[in-house]
């Protein structure tokens, strides 16, 4: 069976992307299984689906315990431990990443020694159209090897239907230009063999105790804990306040900020909590003087988590 | 000269608080108008508060074991966060009277609901506890439609807008519920409109409905990015403009009378407002709904007119 | 202590006015109203110290209920059939909460049709909900067990809400003595509310009843309250004895009559048990050798007690007074569960009677002792039967009769 994993960020399309993949390989008569794991994802916060096939009927459901691919169309999410990327990535799994930067420096960044590959795509910021996720799709069944262009051509015409012709053609020409970029790696990603009958290990059970209802209630008595939660890894672009340009207003950017992630110093000088601003930008559109630059936010993913 | 006549602290935005009392961390979209109104309310109500939460896009402020509040929260239900709100409201009161706790453990009770539940599911239990006379604050955040499963249509739907159920070339077909009206005419203590993208307005409605005792309804005007279909940095913007426009006219109902709290005269023609999300974006493309238009901006006009 | 004549719903107003109830949200419905307009009055004339607030529905009235009791305040609300399943969602909500009060059903059968009279079909329908649920056969009972109710739902290691049962009109309109307790007696045996550490104060900030990410923690916090109810029988039987040496009346989790020795017992719940006690006697007068087990506690359900009690007996007749449409008794299922597998266990032959307040009459409570030990004999459970007999589906053809037309024609 294969087993797929796509990540990206909500708004990306990567359900889509999911969607396109299991679809072409129905097409080429597999048995196939496609689903989203849903949380409370919001535009830009970290999502993934799960794609199976295999030439009998599936058993399994839910997230696998090992992907033999992870295609990742958002460079940033590697930097992120919650987005868990990587958590169950073994030898045998290959590495699909949207990027710039070359597979062998990436494989130095993620110290493995092989089985990373990278294709490139620009996408313009804010696109409403599944993009990325056509794009994993592509590459993702280029590399599996098993998928012909046709199968790929039908999936996307299933998967986009709802599309103007307009944006299906759009998004196909990624899927398109993602499956040519990875022609010299078609193949190499392998179903992974049956497993033969090996005893399984039996899980450690305990016995919940009774705790008193103090501990055993859905209660929080510590105020703002959710500053504990890291919602600046939603952020595709980063605001940056230039410093020579702020007029020391000290209140729009800081009071129209959803989030309230925008603190005045004893100065007056506004700072952006970058762990826990989402990237809205408000306060970049608010600013009188312009103050307010954006930036892009893949170049700057923070120093990938070792894996291994 | 009562409380409530007492002058405000807020009459520029530098007097608006600096702190923000809320925690960031939220798993609210980025650029929500929901979170954006709240939080500007929670600064000024402060944090000797019980919310109590009817479900929708707010239910997920606390997730275990994070929550963003300095005050208490109660989740309950989505029909009857206002029969929550009394019952918190009663036994504080009993606390009290019996003297099993000093007065200064009091807490202000609020009650925050979208405006699916608000003008639905929710209603009935909203209007006996203004027939009670409940004494609480009614926090509306009305993003017009069930935002937090896909913006499906409310009752607080406008008209001709498209929803995840309204896909037809009209949009939805009702009227959206006049929530204020409904409130005013049960004659509360006090009934107020606000939006995020006028936080004096705002802070001065909230300080004012925090100084008096009964029902008091803050009702907020939500710009919502994925559901409305806008960039989340115009959150702020597409809140301006539907005062501008006088789609959202800001009110307030006190002693027996509405009155209109800030004007901005000449109004904006309702098509600078709507141009700018995809909701309405059918009224414009292939080809111009003039008709709808029109019934849209006179509408307004007429609402407009009812009030000086 | 005195002794006085008591309807089943003024006793239970007497047991919430001895345990010294904070707070009454209330919502009025047949039979139930008489609780609440009592409990009104002694508020409106300074006999209980509390408050009561109508609210516009059940399921308002159970959350304000569940809210108040998050607060710290002891509270007490009753319902009965269509409210109690109109405020099914705050049910699980409020027990999730962990907040203890009680609530006292006053059972109806539900619609369609509508009927006023009583069954299990409403009580039984909460019986997941994480609510505790004590069942009273007389109104001596009913009054008790609201003041178990008190000390089991508020004991820091159980902290649910409970529920307290009692039929409508057999017991909810029906007066028989009652001795009541001696209010400081009564107000010791409660004891004061003393609410944990999440009650809201401006002093502590607490979010409560927040949502959880995953099925690990959902699993820990539901089967907490699975624990806690278990936990709750060891502090019933308790409060119990400490009650019965101050009352001398004994409310066991099960209680079991003439069943030591008894090769047939009797498997039912509420006021239809002082009827199989008189058939137990009969029985036993004319040589056969019946018992009676009933619980009064039915969650949590008393597995071990019952296991107990009905080892070596050859056969029960397990009456349900509610139907599980498409499956059948409730309580036959709920026994058949816990006996299965004993070495020992008895036959279990199901019977559903007292559907909509139909009377079961000691005559088939007789017969059905004999069909159960034939089964018995026969090593093979009957199948299950609905007590009903030939006069009463001749008096249905007549209704029939009048109401469709075409048989005029």
């Amino acid at each position: 069976m294969y087993r797929i994993r796509l990540h990206g960020r909500g708004g990306q399309g990567i359900q889509t992307g999911a969607r396109i993949l299991a679809s072409a390989l129905f097409v080429e008569g597999f048995e196939t299984q496609d689903s989203p794991l849903y949380g409370a994802e919001r535009r830009g916060a970290p999502v993934s689906a799960t794609v199976r096939a295999a030439r009998a009927p599936i058993r399994e459901r839910g997230l696998p315990a090992r992907a033999d691919l992870i295609a990742v169309g958002d460079e940033s999410l590697l930097g992120v431990a919650a987005a868990g990327v990587l958590r169950d990535a073994d030898e045998r799994s290959w590495l699909l990443i949207r990027s710039g930067v070359a597979a062998e420096i990436w494989r130095s960044r993620l110290g493995r020694s092989e089985r990373v590959a990278t294709f490139a795509l620009e996408v313009e910021e804010g696109a409403e159209l599944p993009l990325v996720g056509a794009a994993c799709a592509g590459a993702a069944a280029r590399m599996l090897g098993v998928v012909s262009r046709a199968s790929l051509e039908s999936a996307l015409e299933r998967e986009l239907a709802a599309l103007s012709a307009q944006a299906r053609a759009a998004s196909a020409a990624r899927a398109f230009a993602a499956w040519d970029e990875l022609a010299a790696l078609a193949g190499c990603v392998t179903e992974e063999p049956a497993p033969i009958g090996a005893p399984l290990p039996r899980p450690d059970w305990v016995d919940v105790p009774l705790d008193p209802a103090d501990v055993a209630a859905p209660d929080i008595r510590v105020p703002l804990t959710s500053v504990q939660v890291r919602t600046g890894l939603w952020r595709t672009l980063r605001p940056v306040i230039d410093d020579a340009l702020c007029r020391r207003c000290s209140w729009l950017c800081s009071s129209f900020c959803p989030d309230g992630a925008i603190s005045i110093d004893p100065d007056g000088r506004p700072c952006i909590d970058y762990d826990h601003c989402k990237g809205c930008l408000v306060c970049a559109a608010v600013c009188p003087p312009h103050a307010i630059r954006v930036e892009r936010e893949a170049g700057r993913a923070t120093e990938p988590e070792k894996v291994g | 000269m009562s409380d409530a006549d007492e002058p405000t602290r807020y009459r520029r935005m530098q007097d608006l608080p600096s702190t923000h009392l809320l925690g960031s961390g939220t798993s609210l979209c980025a650029g929500c108008g929901g979170l954006g109104a709240f939080r500007e309310l929670y600064e000024v109500l402060g944090e000797r508060t019980v919310v109590v939460n009817a479900a929708g896009c707010m239910s997920l402020l606390a997730t275990h074991p994070f929550t963003p509040f300095r005050g208490s929260w109660l989740y309950s239900a989505m029909a009857s966060a206002p029969a929550g709100a009394q019952g918190v409201r009663d036994a504080l009161d009993i606390l009290i009277a019996k003297r099993r706790i000093p007065a200064d453990e009091d807490l202000d009770v609020v009650v925050l609901t979208g405006d699916g539940a608000a003008s639905g599911m929710g209603l009935s239990a909203t209007s006996a506890a203004i027939d009670r006379g409940l004494d609480f604050i009614y926090l509306c955040y009305d993003n017009e439609g069930y935002g937090n499963t896909g913006q499906q249509s409310s009752a607080s739907t406008p008209h001709g807008a498209r929803t995840a159920t309204d896909r037809g070339p009209r949009g939805y077909p009702g009227v959206k519920k006049d929530l204020f009206a409904l409130w005013v005419a049960n004659r509360p203590a006090y009934a107020a409109t606000i939006i995020a993208a006028e936080p004096v307005d705002l802070a001065r409605k909230v300080e004012k409905a925090k100084r008096m005792k009964g029902p008091r309804l803050l009702l907020a005007l939500a710009p919502c990015p994925p559901g409305w279909g806008f960039d989340p940095k115009d959150s702020i913007e597409i809140g301006r403009l539907a005062v501008r426009t006088g789609v959202w006219p800001l009110l307030e109902y006190a002693d027996g009378r509405v009155v209109r709290t800030k004007h901005y005269e000449p109004r904006l023609p309702v098509e600078r407002y709507l141009e700018r999300q995809r909701r309405f974006a059918h009224l414009f493309e292939p080809r111009r709904d003039e008709q709808t238009l029109a019934a849209i901006q006179t509408a307004v006009d007429e609402a407009c007119a009812r009030v000086t | 202590m005195s002794r006085v004549l008591l309807s089943g719903n003024a006793a239970i107003a007497w047991g919430a006015r001895l345990a010294g109830v904070d707070y009454v949200p209330a919502f009025p419905i047949t039979p139930q109203t008489e609780i609440i307009e009592t409990l009104a009055g002694w508020i409106g004339s300074n006999e209980l110290d509390a408050r009561t607030v109508m609210f516009e529905s059940e399921h308002s009235m159970l959350t304000a209920a569940g809210a108040a009791a998050s607060t710290g305040v002891r509270v007490f609300t009753a319902t009965s059939s269509q409210g109690l399943l109109y405020a099914m969602e705050m049910l699980y909500s409020v027990a999730g909460w962990r907040a203890p009060f009680v609530l006292v059903n006053v059972s109806r059968a539900v619609a369609a049709p509508v009927t006023l009279h009583s069954d299990h079909g409403d009580v039984l329908a909460a019986r997941d909900s994480g609510f505790l649920q004590l069942h009273a056969a007389t109104c001596q009972e009913a009054l008790d067990l609201v003041l178990l109710g008190y000390r089991t739902a508020e004991h820091p290691d159980v902290r649910l809400p409970a529920l307290v049962n009692l039929d409508g009109f057999l017991l909810s309109f029906t007066r028989e003595p009652v001795e009541l307790p001696d209010p400081e007696l009564a107000r010791r045996f409660v004891g004061a509310f003393e609410p944990g550490a999440s009650a809201f104060r401006a002093s502590r900030p607490v979010s409560q009843a927040v949502a959880v990410l995953g099925g690990g923690p959902y699993s820990y916090f539901r089967y907490e309250m699975h624990r806690a109810s278990e936990h709750a029988g060891t502090v019933f039987a308790d409060a119990a004895i400490e009650l019965e040496a101050a009352t001398g009346r004994a409310n066991d989790a099960v209680e079991c009559y003439r069943s030591d020795d008894a090769e047939v017992v009797f498997f039912l719940i509420g006021s239809l048990s002082t009827t199989a006690k008189d058939a137990v006697d009969r029985l036993r007068e004319s040589g056969t050798r019946a018992g009676l087990v009933r619980p009064r506690l039915l969650r949590p359900f008393p597995t071990a007690a019952l296991r107990s009690a009905l080892h070596g007996r050859r056969a029960v007749a397990v009456v349900d007074q509610d139907l599980s449409i498409g499956s059948g008794g409730v309580l036959h299922a709920e026994l058949a569960g816990a006996l299965h597998g004993q070495a020992g266990a008895p036959l279990l032959a199901s019977f559903i009677g007292g559907l909509g307040g139909r009377r079961v009459g000691v005559d088939e409570l007789c017969s059905i002792s004999g069909e159960a030990l034939e089964a018995a004999s026969a090593g093979r459970p009957p199948a299950p039967r609905l007590l009903y007999t030939e006069a009463e589906l001749r008096e249905v053809r007549k209704l029939q009769a009048i109401a469709h037309e075409e048989r005029h024609r």
